[in-house]
């Protein structure tokens, strides 16, 4: 069987339909103006008419014969008796007869200018306050009704063909047109507008073969099929109609008052009032948020949602249904952590994998095997056998016999998810590429899906009750891609500035620390365990007598033949033939920054090698961690007497150094910083101090704390917490910031902060220094101090997520259509040349790290 | 400075078809998320005070014509750079001081014909300037008046008693240029704490009238106001200040970003010769294609449009391809099968068991 796509869109051409084509579009003229009978049976001629297809899964379309599931649905119309504008099209209808003469209805313009406008295509000009921009849509033919000649049309007092005088247009939103102060019918607007010929339509930049204007002037309306508007029935056998189908009502109903008073002969006064009504109906009927017009209302008060509201906006046709689609072939559940399950791997539950589907293509070749797996009556079965004519059957204990005889090559089963089924394995939001990558399935008992806390970076995803999106592809193309450039192991490297994103992390790091320290020494029993949890059966040589030191069991761990320099903390970290000779691993040692482990495997040893590191070393890790035992408690944070001891002296060393400053302030004696005022150079000298104390707070905490402070370990690991939390919950919190990011300054009128602060104090204590930690609880003034600072924090974090996440909207739309062609330009789809040479040097940006590193050595 | 296939080291290239655009605004809307929380860094000495983060990013991309906060990078020549003294004669001339900016009160006198404009001493001193100077600069900027110093301000004598000008005179006064470059911001000192040589940082963005003053270095002086680097110095200028403006913030809000990312951006906002913003009105609302500009933002301003005047869509960008469910024209699905469609037909499935 080959699937081939032979058809194609090539391009689509908009127009405006004509009365005639909706006409012959339409299978039915409606004219009573009204749903459903006593009955309850669809009217013939009223608007829910069987013609246009049905909704009741029981009935029959009378046009096609076909039931509701597959009716397509088909146009009706309905037949004004007076033509009305629409209204959308008003602006264009305005530009129209502004531009054209009324006597003679030829572009008010002479030809020679119009060849001068013509030539002179839109030059850039010097400044930049202009408009640079060639303006109005382009045409065809390459030319636009350009920005200039229809300010100077508008302008125009006389044709310049037959020197008519133009008369005095005004539009009034949005239907009315006058010249002279007399308002013009739809009809005479008809009139003007048919006579104009397309050559000069052309010119405004119209092509009029496709959209003459004179078409916008509606006297058939279009009604869509019934199964866009369909009607529902509420629980008490109420029948409830679409917004859509109430305005056609209304539309219906003012056609046919104006009709039966046409026939009587009423005053043209009612006729007018009448006609405005019908213009009024189907200008909401298009759009119900047309400015300077009330919107229609349901009876219950609310607007009615017509048919530029269908389309429009994030909830609307375009964003919601078309640039976003609902798939089949997924499933959703919460995740959960599984250090067993490989980074390219998922677990998916029995549950889900019963349900999802895999195609499996019949061949002449997998015959036999197809009929094994058909014959299947337990998990990893057919469910669906699609047939070479595309219908598809469910399988049935009672028609597998059946369908099994009847297999041939060519069909296709859908068989359950089985293990090493490629799947899509998503969060959201999906903010860039690494959102959705490739996993093959694992399929295991439970209900959440499981995977390795290594990949949980770049989903930016944790276990607190966060949920998962899996898609299985289809196509054989979609699997092959997924698997071959969607996997985690090719994205280990971020596209954004060629660093580590999936790396080992959390106790992973805590473990190959401890296990890669000096004094770290294993039983050979403890060694045997932890390589054969990686699936390593050698042991490497024991050093210190039978006990074998931690880097060596480490060292098993890396590539053979690896050499690597870097740094451990400011101590050498030194790899030399796949041994660690020297240094202790923490999270900088792996990858970040200069400390390149992880480019240097990866560059040297593929993607698969550094997997299998990465992998096995979290592995190892973990099961050390759990040996050896680490645990974070209240003792942890607990002020020791002589930390507490530490934490005053600092304290008031800082303190007497700022009321130094501010004496000296006070007396003028300060010494302005260049380009601050006074008072700037004092606020800026006192924060300097305050940060200058956060530091000083850090390094003395290290200083202090031993390493049996599991909590400093980790800080020290760079696995978890930096030495910002230890210091706030043991010593003091510090700063606290607001918005602006100056000190806390706000508050009450005579200049403080807070009621218990002398007004104009603005001591460190006074502006919202928290000198008190989270262990000895927070003195009642500090309290509001940092309830001022979360909370300003709080706001900003709001705030900021709404416009950073519009930022992202606008930007992807802009450059989504950019692209590296064979010559290694960049260019956009319709050809445009952005960059000529990408990025420069044309380096994709996932080995900038590779790069860097060839370069260096 | 095309690069010819063959003499490119391959190794690290990107492929045909890597969607490098979408991967540019990943890179940058990405870590936007990540800007918010660090609100609690408090500022350092040396920092000015200006948009930063976020909405700078914003500012940038949207093009605005003027940056909220416009700053000016003053370097002085070599000579002048190293002595402060010479740095304030610099300085006094770049400085922009207006009438408001020393002036009390301004008082009319309708009867007398008269305005007087009661001076602030200390912000005059400040300025460096005298009353008399000041005096002089009114004279110059009305025209036909005397102004004459006083005890504690300026008469200036209008010689007519017509109300309309006393109060037009009164207001342009408020507005004149004391001293400094018109529209150059106010300006102060810094001290380069790695090389010790003093600078100045202004709070307007007229270069052109900066560099025009007699010892600063021409070359090193820059602004944060891409339009007016555009204005002086042309489109190429403005993609490499665009550029590097968007890297500064970022590296400032210690996010690392490769430069290829950001320029991009730069680059697309000025391929055109101009520099567009990536919004409504620049890129995305000038797209090719009425789909991609429906499904963006105006939808209906777009159909409309599209109807009216008989557009086409030509469907080769991402948006419309995926409206219709089409494969996307990038990346692996800008391969096509060159084959044709007439030469598809005659090929027949071979027999299996013949193999």
């Amino acid at each position: 069987m080959i699937i081939m796509q032979t058809e194609v869109i090539d391009h689509i051409k908009f127009g405006i339909l004509r009365s005639d084509d909706a006409k012959r579009l339409s299978v039915v003229k409606l004219t009573v103006p009204d749903t459903y009978n006593e009955d309850g049976y669809p009217i013939d001629g009223g608007l829910l008419d069987q013609r246009m297809g049905v909704i009741d899964p029981g009935l029959i379309c009378k046009t096609c014969g076909a039931r509701a599931k597959s009716c397509p649905g088909h146009f009706g119309r309905i037949e004004l008796v007076r033509p009305v504008i629409h209204s959308e099209f008003s602006k264009i209808i305005y530009m129209i007869l502004q531009s054209t003469c009324r006597v003679c209805h030829r572009l008010m313009l002479s030809d020679e200018h119009i060849a001068e406008y013509r030539s002179v295509l839109p030059k850039l000009e010097e400044s930049v306050e202009g408009d640079l921009e060639p303006q109005g849509a382009e045409s065809e033919k390459g030319f636009s009704g350009s920005a200039a000649m229809l300010k100077r049309l508008k302008n125009m007092k006389k044709c310049e063909r037959c020197k008519a005088s133009k008369g005095k247009f005004k539009f009034s939103a949005p239907t009315y047109f006058y010249v002279d102060d007399y308002k013009l019918k739809p009809d005479e607007i008809r009139d003007l507008l048919s006579k104009i010929s397309n050559e000069d339509l052309a010119v405004l930049g119209i092509d009029g073969a496709v959209s003459r204007p004179e078409w916008v002037i509606l006297s058939v309306l279009l009604v869509p099929p019934v199964n866009v508007r369909p009607s529902i029935t509420l629980e008490s056998g109420e029948r409830s109609e679409d917004d859509l189908t109430h305005k056609l009502v209304d539309i219906m109903r003012i056609n046919l008052r104006l009709d039966q008073n046409l026939n009587a002969g009423a005053p043209q006064i009612i006729i007018d009032d009448l006609w405005e009504l019908l213009q009024y109906h189907v200008t909401t009927y298009f759009n119900n948020e047309t400015a300077s017009i009330p919107p229609a209302r349901h009876r219950s008060g609310r607007a009615l949602k017509t048919l530029a509201q269908r389309l429009k906006g994030k909830e609307g046709r375009f964003r919601y249904n078309l640039s976003g689609k609902r798939v089949n072939y997924s499933a959703r559940t919460v995740i959960s952590v599984d250090p067993n399950i490989d980074l390219d791997e998922v677990g998916v539950p029995i549950d889900i994998a019963s349900k999802l589907t895999v195609p499996f293509y019949v061949t002449l070749w997998n015959l036999e095997k197809a009929k094994e797996l058909l014959a299947r009556t337990e998990y990893p079965m057919v469910i669906n056998v699609i047939s070479k004519d595309g219908k598809r059957k469910r399988v049935i204990d009672t028609n597998r016999e059946e369908l099994l005889k009847g297999l041939q090559v060519g069909d296709i089963l859908e068989r359950q998810l089985m293990d090493g089924d490629i799947t899509l394995f998503n969060r959201q939001p999906s903010l860039h590429r690494v959102s959705i990558m490739s996993h093959k399935a694992k399929v295991l008992v439970g209900k959440t899906f499981r995977m390795n806390y290594c990949v949980t970076a770049p989903y930016n995803a944790d276990f607190d009750g966060d949920e998962m999106n899996l898609h299985v592809p289809q196509s054989l193309e979609s699997q092959s891609e997924a698997r071959n450039l969607m996997s985690p192991q090719f994205q280990i490297f971020s596209p954004r500035d060629g660093d580590v994103i999936i790396s080992n992390n959390e106790d992973g790091i805590t473990g190959m620390y401890l296990l890669t320290k000096d004094d770290s020494y294993l039983t050979k029993e403890q060694a045997v365990y932890l390589l054969s949890i990686a699936g390593i059966y050698e042991l490497p040589k024991a050093s210190k007598g039978d006990l074998y030191k931690g880097r060596d069991v480490f060292s098993m761990l890396l590539p053979k033949d690896l050499d690597f320099d870097g740094v451990s903390g400011k101590a050498p970290f030194v790899i030399r033939k796949g041994r660690l000779v020297e240094g202790v691993v923490t999270k900088d040692t792996y990858g970040r920054g200069n400390n390149r482990l992880m480019v240097k495997i990866g560059k040297d040893f593929g993607y698969e090698e550094l997997k299998r590191f990465i992998f096995t070393t979290a592995k190892v890790a973990d099961a050390f961690v759990t040996l050896m035992g680490v645990t974070v408690g209240v003792r942890e944070y607990t002020t020791s007497k002589r930390l507490e001891e530490e934490r005053v002296k600092i304290l008031e060393d800082t303190f007497r150094k700022i009321n130094k400053l501010i004496d000296d302030y006070r007396n003028r004696k300060l010494e302005p910083l260049i380009g601050y005022t006074l008072r700037q150079s004092l606020e800026r000298m006192i924060i300097a101090e305050l940060n200058i104390v956060r530091d000083k707070a850090g390094e003395t905490l290290l200083k202090y704390e031993t390493e049996e402070n599991a909590a400093v370990e980790m800080t020290r690991s760079g696995s978890r917490g930096s030495t910002l939390n230890i210091e706030q919950m043991t010593m003091f919190l510090g700063q606290q910031a607001t918005l602006s990011g100056g000190r806390i300054k706000r508050g009450y009128y005579t200049n403080r902060v807070l009621p218990h602060i002398v007004p104009g104090d603005i001591a460190p204590g006074a502006r919202g220094f928290v000198a008190t930690c989270y262990y000895s609880g927070l003195a009642p003034k500090d309290l509001f101090m940092h309830a001022v600072g979360s909370r300003s924090s709080e706001v900003y974090k709001a705030l900021l997520t709404a416009r950073s996440g519009y930022l992202y909207r606008r930007l992807s739309n802009a450059l989504q259509d950019f692209y590296v062609t064979d010559d290694y330009s960049v260019r956009d789809t319709n050809n445009n040349m952005i960059e000529t040479v990408y990025g420069g040097d044309i380096i994709n940006p996932v080995y900038t790290q590779f790069e860097k590193m060839d370069k260096e050595s | 400075m095309f690069m010819a296939r063959d003499k490119v080291d391959k190794k690290y290239a990107v492929e045909y078809g890597e969607p490098v655009g979408i991967i540019a605004a990943q890179s940058v809307g990405e870590p936007g998320t990540q800007m918010i929380l660090r609100s609690f860094h408090l500022a350092g000495i040396e920092s000015t005070i200006s948009t930063s983060g976020l909405p700078r990013i914003i500012e940038l991309v949207d093009a605005k014509k003027k940056p909220s906060t416009p700053i000016t990078y003053i370097y002085l020549d070599e000579r002048i750079g190293k002595s402060f003294d010479r740095a304030q004669e610099v300085l006094k001339k770049v400085n922009e001081v207006r009438m408001s900016n020393i002036a009390k009160r301004v008082l009319e006198n309708f009867s007398k014909g008269k305005i007087k404009v009661i001076l602030d001493v200390q912000e005059l001193q400040s300025e460096n300037l005298t009353a008399r100077q000041v005096a002089s600069r009114i004279e110059k900027e009305l025209g036909k008046v005397d102004a004459t110093v006083e005890e504690g301000g300026i008469i200036i004598n209008m010689h007519t008693k017509n109300l309309k000008d006393i109060r037009a005179a009164s207001i342009k006064i408020m507005k004149a240029l004391v001293s400094g470059v018109d529209g150059a911001g106010k300006a102060t000192i810094r001290k380069d704490d790695r090389t010790g040589e003093f600078y100045l940082v202004s709070g307007g963005s007229n270069i052109e009238g900066v560099m025009a003053v007699d010892g600063v270095d021409k070359e090193r002086t820059t602004t944060n106001d891409v339009f007016a680097i555009y204005r002086l110095f042309g489109i190429e200028a403005a993609r490499n200040a665009l550029g590097n403006e968007l890297k500064r913030t970022l590296k400032e809000q210690k996010i690392s970003v490769e430069d290829r990312h950001l320029f991009l951006i730069a680059d697309a906002m000025t391929a055109s010769g101009t520099i567009k913003g990536v919004g409504r009105h620049g890129l995305s609302g000038e797209k090719k294609s009425v789909f991609a500009r429906a499904a963006y933002e105006e939808t209906l301003k777009h159909l409309i449009h599209a109807a009216a005047y008989g557009e086409v869509d030509p469907m080769k960008g991402v948006t419309e391809n995926i409206l219709v469910g089409k494969q996307i024209p990038i990346g692996t699905g800008s391969v096509k099968l060159a084959i044709k469609k007439e030469d598809l037909a005659k090929i027949k499935p071979k027999d299996a068991k013949k193999e």
